[in-house]
């Protein structure tokens, strides 16, 4: 991949940052769908990562929330990325 | 209904306002405002609500006053240790403002008393500690269509959102079902800077009082996360959803659920929640 190469950013809130260990991530991104993305980031990160975000039938979690470029995503299964988008993940907090 | 000279100038720098003004201290002088959960964020939350002089506040909590809350529930000092949160922070806000009264809930909320005791309160406050809580009163808020200032804190951070149902996105539009067992912690398992709860319990505060005056623009469809180690908010847009389980245009949520195994079922063992921590 040339230095230059289009990249996605996936950033991490929460306990989702605390596993990871990172604010964010960059992903080289040639187009695909904000799952197609997602499901190439959880095979680089192992199975503590892809804990968070898909159950054991390989379906988002319904607690994870995804915004493209701080905005919502309609249906994340089939929308589209473009080099430098930002999809952030977000899990709610418990704690008050 | 006249003011006291005593109210006048308690209330001055908010009569002085022209967005708030006479008028608008009558108003919040009548509102009636329910606070569930004591705790970290519902301190910082009544404290502001009484000193405002927001007429009637409810607070719905059946726990008693720990050691290990005294490091940001602000409405509970060390002589209130074992004492009833609901009391104690009753104590609180009244010494505050002899203008309010606070109407203390002692009991857990559950889908067989919420909608009985929101009925009575204009706007709802979320300040509760776990995730049970947090979906049955949104669900019941939906229902119930009242406006609802929704926050959730951890470590380091904060989110917070108002939800007006009907006008924009409720909790579930966010995070449609709760996270699986073990997945999110608690702040007894993860911990919280005391003064995150200060910020988004502030915030909740300022919500709560503009909808009661029916000023500014509120955070309907907006969802602010808080970071206080970076020090920064931003701001997330959000949506309703139409298949949103409990406001979308086919619910499928229609009767309140107590989703308390949820809580037991949680990987770290903890087996006693908190309603606020």
């Amino acid at each position: 991949m040339s230095v230059d190469a289009p990249l996605v950013t996936l950033r991490f809130f929460g306990a989702l940052r605390d596993t990871i260990g990172q604010k964010e991530v960059c992903l080289p991104c040639a187009g695909g769908t904000v799952k197609e993305i997602l499901l190439r980031f959880v095979e680089e990160h192992g199975d503590a990562v892809r804990h968070f975000i898909f159950d054991e039938q390989g379906n988002q979690w319904r607690s994870l929330l995804l915004l493209l470029n701080d905005e919502p995503i309609e249906d994340n299964q089939e929308t589209h990325v473009k080099a430098g988008d930002v999809i952030s993940l977000l899990l709610p907090l418990a704690g008050g | 209904m006249e003011f006291t000279e005593e109210q006048i100038e308690r209330y001055s720098r908010h009569i002085i306002l022209p967005e708030v003004g006479g008028k608008g201290q009558r108003r919040l002088l009548d509102a009636k405002v329910l606070i569930v959960g004591a705790g970290g964020l519902g301190s910082p939350t009544g404290l502001y609500l009484a000193a405002a002089g927001v007429g009637t506040i409810g607070v719905a909590d059946s726990d008693a006053v720990e050691m290990s809350n005294l490091q940001r529930q602000l409405l509970h000092s060390t002589p209130d240790l074992g004492r009833q949160k609901c009391l104690s922070a009753k104590e609180t806000m009244e010494a505050i403002n002899p203008d309010v009264s606070v109407v203390p809930h002692d009991v857990r909320l559950t889908s067989a008393n919420i909608l009985d005791i929101i009925a009575g309160y204009d706007v709802v406050v979320d300040g509760s500690d776990n995730f049970p809580t947090r979906y049955l009163v949104n669900d019941a808020c939906v229902m119930a269509r009242k406006p609802l200032s929704h926050a959730g804190i951890l470590r380091f951070e904060g989110q917070v959102t108002t939800i007006i149902p009907g006008e924009g996105p409720c909790y579930r539009c966010l995070y449609p079902d709760p996270p699986p067992p073990g997945l999110v912690p608690s702040c007894q398992e993860a911990g919280i800077l005391g003064a995150v709860a200060g910020v988004v319990g502030t915030i909740q505060a300022g919500e709560v009082l503009k909808l009661i005056l029916g000023i500014g623009d509120t955070l309907v469809g907006r969802l602010l996360l808080y970071n206080a180690l970076e020090v920064t908010f931003r701001e997330m847009r959000i949506a309703r959803h139409s298949d949103c389980p409990v406001c979308g245009d086919h619910p499928t949520v229609t009767a309140l659920i107590d989703y308390e195994e949820f809580c037991s079922l949680r990987g770290s063992g903890s087996v006693s929640e908190e309603v606020t921590s």
